[in-house]
């Protein structure tokens, strides 16, 4: 017997995407209390998740580094 | 080697040949496979690449050259460099007794034996240079160019064949002294001092000037930085500029990439991963492309295209390989030798060729020579490994393996002991911890931004744990192992993804499904699930509603419905910035509609909160214009301004309302009731007084025009 082939999951995709995820929400409202961090997003898709302005993703992990943070770069 | 593989030579073989116009490849074909028949073109070419497998062909071809010709092959064979630029060719052929130096390389070209190189080689061929007046016709002309530099490619399977070749020079030997001991480096100073100079490029590129020098602050620290300008441990003669030797062969070599007037540190060549001799093999290779240092005067940043270091130092090298078994040159004899017969330093006998410094310092540093001391001074021979890496031996030395060579100390101080260190363990160790000093015992620091840094290089808190242990000589302290963890724990609490692909699911359950299926994604929403790298999907379980790049403009997406209020976002188009553009002033709701449509209402405790945050109607205006296409609508201009407007009046009013909208322009513009209107409200509809009213009603009646009364 042919085993029936599993049905495709309807999905939207958004390629290129730069967000900063972080561990909690606390660590995102402290980042985003930085003004030049907070300049550069542009939207919280969740309490954790930040959206990065698109091209400044960069700017970002440098300010995060300078900050004294150590961010995973995926 | 850094000769690519027989597949990258045979393509950009086949890549050239296809850039030379026909007459000119007729002309290589017959010289080098000598066809019968007159082939086209494009089997001509397939001849040619298949010659250089037919080796009783190619030996038979190298028969028929001028021993010149052979010599100059045998010595780009020893260098295992097959790029050489033309003007250290003819330089060689000339030190070898050649009365023309470009005769023999004009009749290489001519039978195929060297190759132009017409683009970069190793490099995808350029579109557009093989067509009409693109062609190569001439080898004569090609060779004249002088801006930039021509240079040749020597295939190895050519090269390899003649080997061996008698070069027509002789070096003077010397016995060893009796009882006079045998030194060779341990090859390892340049690696060392090269991963330093990579952690540091890696920090800070070094930056280059316009004339090949580095800017002065870069051109500092290469001569103050302890590290990289120290004596070196293992010379014999002083290595001028040590730290400009160490930049100029990590470039040749691949360790640094030149990029924009900068070297900057990229990741560690594959060489790397090899034994300490391939490493060694690949530098003596990379020698001839050194640029901007020389053994006689250290940095120079080149005032002129040719550089006769790389020919004058192969020179010497091969007139040691002359040497019977067990003989020794003396550095200084090899020295004159070559500035004897070579071109640029003939009639120039003070200026210093810099080849015994050369022997002495970087050659037997590279463990390519051994040194014994005479009366006289030192004396030289090739090691094993220069053997090998001129080609005159087939096998590598091998040398005794210390795998625990690493102390790793309680204050991240770690000792290596240098005779256990190969190139694929300081490569390692140099991605977790920092240099800080060289000697027999090396000493690495491990600090936060280091293990930082290699776990950003790929690395794992395992992965540095386990090299740690392999290679350590005791158990790896708690102290250390606690602060891996807690540095590696850090990294984990912010991930930037730079360029992901974000999944957007229709509900949480499909979700859940797509990740059970093997989809590589990080759930940030009961919806969404980010996959870092867009190569790990696995297309084949999903069906694309909508694509969206997030690196495009906003797009249209949304339409306003007619209560000026209700939104409707039209899904496949829709971009993760819209929702959290709209969840600022609007509320999601559960509206019927079209498939493929998500509804948001403003309602005044939406807009009321957006406007706490700082949200304003010029916000609002350019968000319709951008997201509808359309100005913003009244209903939503009023829930923005509403709680600023003045307070409005709520009163009764008296209307006279006529018949037609010229009745009521005659009342409001006749001298006798024009001031007895208050105010028109619409075409036919006019505000009196009450006071006014019984005046109004007498002139109207003088008019003979009758007013109903006001139902009661």
């Amino acid at each position: 017997m042919i085993e029936k082939a599993p049905t495709r999951i309807p999905v939207k995709l958004h390629r290129n995407v730069a967000l900063v995820l972080t561990e909690d929400a606390l660590l995102a409202e402290e980042l985003l209390a930085h003004k030049k961090l907070a300049a550069d997003i542009v939207g919280r898709l969740s309490d954790r998740v930040l959206l990065v302005r698109a091209g400044r993703v960069d700017a970002v992990v440098q300010e995060l580094r300078r900050l004294g943070h150590t961010p995973s770069v995926l | 080697m850094t000769i690519g593989t027989n597949e990258r030579w045979t393509f950009h073989l086949r890549h050239t040949l296809k850039r030379y116009d026909d007459a000119l490849l007729r002309q290589v074909a017959h010289k080098l496979c000598k066809p019968r028949n007159q082939w086209p073109v494009a089997e001509l070419l397939d001849r040619i690449v298949s010659a250089f497998d037919n080796l009783a062909m190619v030996d038979r071809r190298l028969k028929e050259m001028p021993s010149a010709c052979r010599r100059l092959l045998s010595l780009i064979a020893q260098s295992r460099q097959p790029r050489w630029p033309v003007g250290s060719l003819v330089e060689i052929l000339t030190a070898l007794g050649a009365a023309d130096g470009l005769a023999p390389l004009l009749t290489l070209l001519e039978s195929g034996l060297l190759l132009p190189e017409l683009y970069p080689f190793g490099e995808k061929p350029p579109e557009d240079k093989h067509t009409g007046r693109g062609r190569l016709r001439d080898f004569s002309v090609w060779l004249g160019r002088s801006e930039p530099m021509p240079m040749v490619l020597a295939s190895p399977v050519v090269t390899r064949r003649v080997l061996r070749e008698d070069l027509g020079i002789e070096c003077p030997s010397v016995t060893m002294p009796p009882n006079s001991a045998v030194h060779e480096g341990d090859g390892l100073d340049w690696p060392l001092r090269m991963a330093v100079l990579w952690q540091q490029a890696l920090g800070t590129p070094l930056r280059r000037t316009q004339q090949g020098g580095f800017f002065k602050r870069d051109s500092d620290r290469l001569e103050a930085e302890p590290l990289l300008s120290g004596v070196p441990t293992d010379v014999l003669a002083e290595v001028p500029d040590p730290g400009f030797f160490a930049a100029a062969l990590a470039l040749a070599s691949g360790l640094l990439r030149s990029e924009q007037a900068e070297l900057r540190a990229g990741d560690f060549p594959s060489a790397w991963s090899n034994a300490l001799p391939a490493l060694l093999g690949n530098f003596w290779a990379a020698l001839p492309h050194l640029s901007g240092w020389n053994p006689a005067t250290g940095q120079a940043p080149l005032a002129t295209p040719g550089n006769p270091y790389p020919s004058a130092c192969l020179l010497a090298m091969a007139l040691l390989a002359r040497l019977p078994e067990k003989a020794w040159a003396d550095p200084v004899v090899i020295e004159q030798i070559v500035g004897s017969r070579h071109p640029y330093w003939q009639g120039k006998p003070s200026s210093p060729t810099g080849i015994a410094s050369f022997l002495l310092g970087i050659a037997y540093s590279l463990r390519l020579v051994q040194a014994t001391k005479s009366d006289a001074g030192w004396l030289v021979r090739l090691s094993p490994l220069g053997c090998w890496a001129l080609g005159l031996s087939d096998q590598p030395p091998t040398a005794p393996q210390f795998k625990q060579t690493l102390l790793v100390q309680p204050n991240l101080e770690m000792l290596a002991y240098r005779q256990g260190l190969t190139p694929s363990l300081i490569a390692s160790m140099s991605k977790i911890a920092t240099w800080k000093g060289l000697g027999p015992a090396c000493t690495l620091q491990l600090e936060p931004s280091s293990v930082y840094r290699a776990l950003e290089m790929g690395e794992s808190l395992s992965s540095i744990v386990q090299l740690l242990e392999s290679h350590g000589m005791k158990a790896l302290p708690t102290a250390v192992l606690d602060s891996l963890r807690t540095w590696s724990n850090k990294r984990e609490r912010i991930s930037v993804y730079a360029a992901g692909a974000i999944f957007e699911f229709a509900s949480a359950a499909d979700m859940t499904e797509a990740i059970a299926r093997g989809l590589p994604a990080n759930r940030l929403t009961d919806r969404l699930a980010i996959v870092a790298r867009e190569n790990d999907i696995d297309y084949k379980h999903f069906r694309l509603t909508g694509t969206r790049d997030y690196t495009l403009p906003p797009e249209r997406c949304v339409d306003v419905e007619p209560d000026g209020v209700t939104l409707s976002v039209d899904l496949a188009r829709s971009d993760l910035l819209l929702e959290t553009e709209l969840l600022r002033f609007a509320t999601p709701i559960d509206q019927t509609g079209s498939p493929g449509k998500r509804y948001f209402q403003l309602t005044p405790v939406s807009v009321l909160a957006a406007r706490q945050h700082g949200l304003s109607l010029t916000n609002l205006q350019t968000w319709f214009v951008q997201r509808t296409g359309l100005p913003i609508t009244s209903a939503a201009a009023l829930l923005t301004t509403g709680p600023d407007a003045p307070p409005a009046q709520l009163r009764r009013l008296l209307v006279l309302r006529v018949d037609s909208d010229a009745l009521a322009d005659g009342l409001q513009q006749w001298p006798a009731t024009r001031d007895l209107i208050a105010e028109r409200l619409g075409p036919t509809a006019l505000v009196v007084a009450e006071e006014n009213v019984a005046l109004l009603l007498t002139r109207l009646a003088e008019l003979g025009l009758n007013v109903e009364p006001e139902p009661v």
